[in-house]
């Protein structure tokens, strides 16, 4: 193995990069839609601890990420219903998600608070591949479901700007009225993609828990990727293809923080290295704030928005 | 042949020759709360004819175009379709039988190209779409129809002529045989209205049919083939092409009895308190207010009128500093007060009452109280109890129907509403308001609503204010003002003393020709 | 919404019957309970007994009552620091690091000022400077917001992760002001005794909680009779509204994103003028700045609601801290369990509280296609 200890962080980036992929897809097809689900957070957490549980029962991995989607899509329901058919301020419906979430993943992890995860995804044994230089760590190191969440966030690219449905779904984040007076039922489209979202986000959740956690702990699970995830989003302009690479930055300057510590170096202390991706982001918020870029790059216009036809 | 006659398409029931029609109806009646909106209207349109319907506000035209295009169902009568009956349910049935309207206020994404508006919706679009064939399509269409569009072009950065046509290939590429254009031109500069006209006589040529509704008289007489005249909901007249001069339309369209109760004024007028002066809004591309030069008198009511959408609301912002002019002055007793906002204006002794009521000129979930106190000078602190008293007052004298004046303005009916504004606006301690704006004040009140306000506008300007009414209600103008103003288009094209008003020149001007 | 050929329709509602404002709380907080106690049941818990134990622990004992007054201090900040921002809807979900802040702040001027002043002026002065601070820290998103139209929801919360880092370097991660020199032990530096309240008697309880109660009546009669509350109270409702009578929109929006901000760290600042006496890490776990956006939705942005909500809320999560260490433990996170799906339930019923319900029968439709000529 490549001792090069940077080529090693980028690889971790881009392993810790998975999560913020997946849960930032799943913000991006649920905004596209025009509802904006802040819950990411505790939907991942109790992804999380919903594999370990299934995980710490069964010892089967598949059947683990299996039931942290079905999770991450029963939240993001309750998400849908509150927000589309009550037509409840999505602002505060997400966070309540996110409070709940939080509070019963600790509830229910009690039992197994302290243990050391029951499986672990394995990374793909590529043999005499991993030994290339560089390469070989940063690209054939990884698990399986990284290696298909790359290639789901170009399914993801292709959808949204190549097919039907994808045109539709970014038209009902934009124009629902236009979308309505076309006969397609605005609901029918934001419920479906909110929950898809979710299934992206509870997946995300589960993958971080048996794939890079060490043991189920309330306090330090986490740690508020959800919240770059949605940042994410927004660094990305909604774009798959983007969110990708800024996931690999974000996943990088995550880790750089370990290695210096790691390194003895200390020409920045790590709790202000830390903060690095949340300032970069806020900077890239500013500049696509500007009218222009914001209409053309920015946010779908009605994200946030609950979609009333005028009644005749 | 067609029977195409005037009586024909009035009011007869003989179905025969409906048949060779595109698109028809048959005694069509809608209603809305306390409105008739459309009364046993018969239209006819048609295969390749250019059929205008004409009218001002509220003559029922929109209506029976709605109705025609399944966005509204009758409740009486008939639509039919090449001389079969179809009860259309909704726009999207309406365009399964090839019938689609364009709105005035466009439906369109405008972060998408071009393209991918015309395409979207459309049901048999492919799943995998190919943007370069995609586009090519929609050229090739576009150019058939003769409307060349840059498919690619993102349709946030065009104009709004350009939106049009992005909206009519819309139209034609989802199968419509028959399209309707509700107000084509009210966003259009005049050289974007040629191109559109060229347009319509392009699809006229390959077949298809098109209703323009419209209250421009001058621009539609020369593209229609037939003008349906409406006035309150019913037909008042059908003439083909040739059949009829603009002075005969615009009496269909506008002309009335002119026994209204005026209420005119009794003494002389004062000096002159507020004054325009060449006042120009340039936005978007193009002039919406142009070259308006008004003064208003103190004892005088002004009336501007003319058809919704002529720069009506933005002539009543530019007067009460809610918007700035692009040039020109506006004074207030030789004052200037461009560009130093409303609430300095007010302070100058304007008075606004907006169109709009609760979303405007009321906070609707606030209590009468503080709304009184909305656009008076506040202090550090809010005076309810000097409000309070003031609120019972009003209540008492113009005999508001409220549970108390502690009650939220969103729960009051439209008439007792309008009353809190106009007391708040035209009565203020210490003869804060000399002037004050009205628009459209009695849209949607009832006969006795609209007697109080009538009342109260004759007697703010027996006190000696400067009344400028602004109203698409043409009666209503006719009734009150002393000189009357008609604004087409963001200009003034016609100034009339209110005394020896001819009506017809009236109609002539609001309808666009001089 | 049509299911088959019934339709059911949403009617929007003129007036609000008095008992639904107070039955949709109520049935939100039962329906709370409910779930809360599947969850408990299917952990092996008796709901009764563990909710019996839970209210008891938080509102009836002396130490319990005390404990909850004391956690709801900060709270009330917080609560009416998302009330003040989410009635104009504007979002400020940064009270966490706004409260941080204020706790810096405050701390700073509790060290280098406070043993300068007199004692009578240094506790104002600290919870001013966290205010104040807590103001700074929300300054960004809000000018971004007003002058550019940048979702104040992503950037407030951005900084919320960038102040924990920054609490974090404070104390773990330099040696510097905020650490405590007399020991290597990573722990805040000590304020000056000047600007410390005393605890009443032996409990948890300060009189900044006193200072909270107060400042959420001095903000609803401000609200309600100052003219700058008038301004803020018409934009709220109806943005067209304020832009006719004249109003400033820029403005308004930066100062209410400013208040809320300094309120949040108010909240920091009593934190340090109460409990804590200096940076403390531990304000980072409790997570009040969120609890604070619950609080104001619950309250349905009232201030004085906010005084009760807050208060009701802290006891909840002392009462849960009591069942973790109970003879029969129940995880804490109860308590958080049930915030969340209070706060859930509320929101679904608010529909009610706008709407009316109304079942219709539709009439099959007939429609004829396009006929052979």
């Amino acid at each position: 193995m490549n001792s090069n200890v940077w080529v090693l962080t980028f690889a971790d980036g881009i392993s810790i990069a998975t999560t913020l992929i997946l849960a930032s897809l799943g913000a991006i097809i649920t905004e596209r839609s025009g509802v904006i689900n802040l819950g990411i957070e505790g939907m991942l957490l109790m992804g999380a601890v919903t594999a370990f549980l299934v995980g710490d029962g069964t010892h089967n991995i598949w059947l683990a990420l299996f039931l942290a989607v079905l999770v991450g899509m029963a939240m993001a329901t309750v998400h849908a219903v509150l927000t589309i058919t009550l037509r409840s301020n999505q602002i505060v419906s997400g966070l309540a998600l996110v409070i709940f979430g939080t509070g019963l993943s600790q509830f229910i992890g009690k039992s197994v608070e302290g243990k050391p995860r029951p499986v672990r995804i394995e990374p793909i044994d590529f043999g005499a591949l991993s030994d290339i230089p560089i390469i070989g760590p940063v690209v054939f190191n990884h698990d399986p479901i990284t290696y298909l969440t790359w290639v789901g966030a170009l399914i993801a690219s292709w959808y949204l700007f190549r097919t039907r449905p994808g045109l539709v779904l970014r038209a009902t984040g934009d124009a629902p009225a236009t979308v309505d007076a076309q006969g397609v039922s605005v609901a029918a489209v934001r419920y479906a993609h909110t929950i898809a979202g979710g299934a992206l986000v509870g997946l995300a959740g589960g993958w971080f828990m048996l794939a890079r956690g060490t043991a189920w702990s309330q306090a330090a699970t986490t740690n508020g990727i959800g919240w770059i995830a949605l940042a994410l989003v927004v660094f990305a302009a909604w774009r798959p293809l983007r969110a990708i690479i800024g996931a690999v930055l974000f996943g990088f300057t995550l880790q750089v923080p370990y290695t210096l510590q790691g390194q003895q170096i200390r020409i920045f202390p790590p709790e202000i290295l830390q903060m690095l991706p949340y300032l970069a982001t806020l900077a890239v918020l500013v500049v696509l704030s500007t009218p222009r870029a914001r209409r053309l790059l920015g946010a779908p216009t009605m994200l946030g928005q609950p979609f009333v036809r005028d009644e005749r | 042949m067609t029977n195409a006659s005037p009586e024909a398409a009035q009011g007869s029931h003989r179905v025969s020759g409906a048949a060779l029609f595109a698109l028809s109806a048959r005694r069509v009646t809608k209603r809305f709360p306390g409105i008739l909106a459309n009364d046993r209207v018969d239209f006819d349109l048609a295969v390749g004819e250019v059929h205008t319907l004409l009218g001002e506000n509220g003559a029922g035209k929109s209506t029976l175009a709605s109705v025609l295009c399944g966005l509204y169902k009758p409740d009486e009568g008939a639509v039919l379709r090449n001389g079969t009956q179809v009860r259309l349910t909704s726009p999207r049935h309406g365009l399964l039988n090839g019938i689609a309207m364009v709105h005035q206020h466009f439906r369109l994404v405008d972060r998408f190209t071009v393209a991918e508006n015309v395409v979207l919706g459309h049901r048999r679009l492919p799943f995998l779409l190919r943007a370069s064939e995609l586009e090519s399509q929609v050229a090739e269409m576009a150019e058939r129809f003769g409307l060349p569009i840059d498919p690619r072009a993102t349709v946030g950065e065009l104009s709004a002529g350009q939106r049009q046509r992005v909206e009519i290939v819309k139209a034609l590429y989802q199968g419509a045989e028959i399209l309707l254009l509700d107000e084509p031109t009210a966003l259009l500069a005049p050289p974007e209205v040629e191109k559109l006209f060229e347009t319509v006589r392009a699809m006229t040529a390959t077949g298809k049919s098109v209703v323009f509704v419209s209250h421009k008289l001058g621009e539609v007489v020369d593209i229609s083939d037939r003008i349906t005249v409406m006035r309150d909901g019913r037909v008042t007249g059908s003439v083909k092409r040739g059949e009829a001069d603009t002075r005969q339309l615009a009496e269909l369209m506008v002309g009335r009895d002119i026994n209204l109760a005026r209420r005119l004024s009794r003494s002389a007028k004062g000096e002159p308190l507020l004054a325009l002066d060449n006042v120009t809004l340039h936005r978007h591309g193009s002039d919406i207010v142009k070259k308006i030069s008004l003064n208003v008198c103190a004892g005088e009511i002004v009336g501007v009128a003319g058809v919704s959408g002529n720069g009506q609301r933005e002539l009543a912002e530019l007067v009460t500093g809610l918007q700035v002019p692009s040039s020109g002055s506006i004074t207030i007793r030789e004052v200037s007060i461009n560009g130093i906002g409303a609430r300095q204006v007010r302070a100058n002794g304007l008075a606004y009452v907006p169109e709009d009521r609760l979303g405007t000129g009321l906070a609707p979930s606030l209590t009468i109280v503080d709304n009184l106190v909305l656009t008076r000078t506040r202090g550090f602190f809010v005076n309810r109890r000097a409000a309070q008293v003031e609120a019972e007052d009003f209540i008492t004298q113009l005999e508001i129907k409220t549970p108390s004046a502690l009650t939220q303005t969103r729960k009051l009916s439209g008439g007792n509403a309008q009353k809190v504004l106009l007391a708040r606006e035209i009565f203020s301690k210490g003869d804060q308001s000399r002037i004050i704006v009205v628009c459209s004040p009695t849209r949607g009140l009832d006969v006795g609503a609209v007697e109080t306000v009538h009342k109260l506008l004759d007697e703010a300007r027996s006190a000696g204010k400067a009344v400028l009414l602004i109203s698409e209600d043409l009666d209503e103008v006719l009734t009150l003002a002393d000189r009357i103003l008609v604004l087409y288009r963001g200009e003034v094209v016609h100034e009339v003393n209110g005394i020896s008003v001819d009506v017809e020149a009236v109609g002539h001007a609001m309808a666009g020709l001089s | 919404m049509i299911i088959g050929r019934t339709r059911i329709e949403l009617e929007p509602r003129l007036n609000s019957p008095r008992w639904l404002v107070l039955a949709v709380p109520l049935a939100s907080v039962f329906l709370a309970l409910s779930v809360g106690g599947i969850f408990l049941m299917l952990n092996g818990h008796s709901p009764v007994q563990t909710y019996s134990k839970l209210l008891s622990s938080g509102y009836t004992t002396f130490y319990g009552i005390t404990d909850t007054l004391g956690l709801a201090t900060p709270l009330i900040c917080t609560g009416l620091a998302a009330a003040f921002a989410f009635r104009m809807n504007l979002f400020n979900i940064g009270e966490e690091g706004q409260m941080y802040l204020g706790m810096i702040g405050g701390a700073w001027a509790g060290i280098a000022l406070a043993d300068h002043l007199p004692a009578l002026v240094a506790v104002p002065v600290v919870l001013a400077i966290g205010a104040l601070t807590g103001g700074l820290w929300v300054l960004v998103p809000a000018v971004l917001r007003a002058k550019l139209g940048t979702s104040e929801i992503v950037s407030t919360l951005l900084l919320n992760y960038v102040a924990l880092n920054l609490v974090n370097y404070f104390i773990f991660g330099s040696r510097g002001f905020f650490r405590d020199p007399s020991t290597s032990f990573p722990q805040g530096r000590a304020v000056s005794a000047n600007a410390r309240l005393g605890n009443f008697g032996t409990t948890n309880t300060y009189p900044t909680l006193v200072i909270a109660a107060l400042l959420a009546i001095v903000l609803w009669w401000f609200i309600r009779n100052s003219n700058y509350g008038y301004e803020t109270s018409v934009y709220a409702d109806s943005p067209n509204t304020a832009r006719y009578a004249g109003m400033n929109a820029t403005r308004l929006t930066i100062s209410v994103l400013l208040v809320s901000g300094a309120l949040a760290g108010l909240g920091g600042a009593m934190y340090v003028v109460g409990p804590a006496g200096k940076v403390d890490p531990g304000l980072l776990q409790i997570g009040l700045g969120y609890a604070g956006i619950v609080v104001a939705s619950l309250a349905r942005y009232n201030f004085v609601a906010v005084v009760i909500t807050a208060i009701l809320f802290a006891g909840l999560r002392i009462g849960g801290a009591a069942l973790q260490i109970s003879s029969n433990p129940v995880p804490i996170a109860i308590a958080v369990v049930l915030q969340g799906s209070v706060l859930l339930f509320a929101l679904g019923g608010e529909i009610f509280r706008r709407n009316r319900i109304r079942i219709r029968r539709t009439q099959p439709v007939v429609f004829s296609t396009k006929a052979d000529a």
